[in-house]
């Protein structure tokens, strides 16, 4: 780095502070835990065959295509 | 590494939980401790260290208990610390968001008046995300490059040339803000 970049550098520095304080305070584990115990999201079994009749009337008249689309 | 330490991984990648609580509690201040230096938001930073151990959790069974889980855990975390800065880049005003992060973070010299910093936080702003962290890591926290080189995943060289480049266009962009540092 040059003397202007070292300037500028010095610039950021004192605008940002310094150096960020890297400690960490309190233990992150019980959220972390309680994240892994949560259960996971489940689809009920009706938006999966609704979604299969869509697939199947999609399927059976691709000119519903359109309509479908206009929907969303 | 130790036949301890990779049993231990080996542990983690087939789901133990106690193996991955003891990986937490040992890299949960490292992988902080660098998020914040990205970031430069303690709330911030503890939310996406959160979310780097969940990556890494559900992630467990393709890690390669061989490999080094540090600087693993650290390229999970530079990418989720630049994800969230280009969000926080579309999201919020430029100057809002350095002024908050300065503040939150540390305490910004009295010396450097408020105009100027605003300046310097739209200019630092208008950076893209990568160049970004490239020039916070290397010119304000003074990370060796070799760091910054494994973190982001790139060469010395690559970061050498994001740090010119995000220097450069600061430099232009402040001085179009009529500051010639």
């Amino acid at each position: 780095m040059n003397e202007r970049d070292e300037a500028l550098k010095e610039l950021l520095q004192r605008a940002a502070g310094g150096p960020a304080d890297r400690e960490l305070k309190r233990d992150l584990w019980p959220e972390m835990l309680r994240r892994i115990e949560r259960p996971p999201v489940r689809v009920p079994w009706w938006d999966w065959a609704l979604a299969a009749a869509l697939l199947l009337c999609l399927l059976l008249f691709p000119q519903a295509i359109l309509a479908v689309l206009y929907q969303l | 590494m130790t036949g301890t330490v990779e049993a231990e991984l080996e542990q983690f990648t087939r789901g133990d939980i106690q193996a991955f609580e003891t990986l937490f509690r040992e890299y949960q201040g490292d992988v902080y401790g660098w998020i914040v230096r990205i970031v430069r938001d303690p709330g911030a930073a503890e939310d996406l260290t959160l979310e780097t151990f969940w990556r890494i959790y559900r992630a467990r069974a393709r890690f390669d208990p061989g490999r080094p889980f540090g600087a693993w855990a650290r390229r999970i975390a530079t990418n989720l610390a630049l994800e969230h800065l280009t969000r926080r880049h579309t999201e919020k005003p430029l100057d809002h968001e350095y002024s908050r992060r300065a503040e939150s973070c540390a305490t910004p010299d009295r010396a450097v008046d408020a105009e100027l910093r605003a300046k310097l936080a739209a200019a630092f702003g208008e950076l893209p995300a990568k160049l970004r962290v490239a020039a916070i890591l290397a010119m304000i926290e003074e990370a060796p490059y070799a760091e910054i080189a494994e973190a982001l995943g790139i060469s010395i060289n690559g970061v050498k040339s994001r740090v010119f480049r995000a220097v450069r266009l600061l430099r232009r962009s402040l001085e179009k803000r009529g500051v010639r540092p």
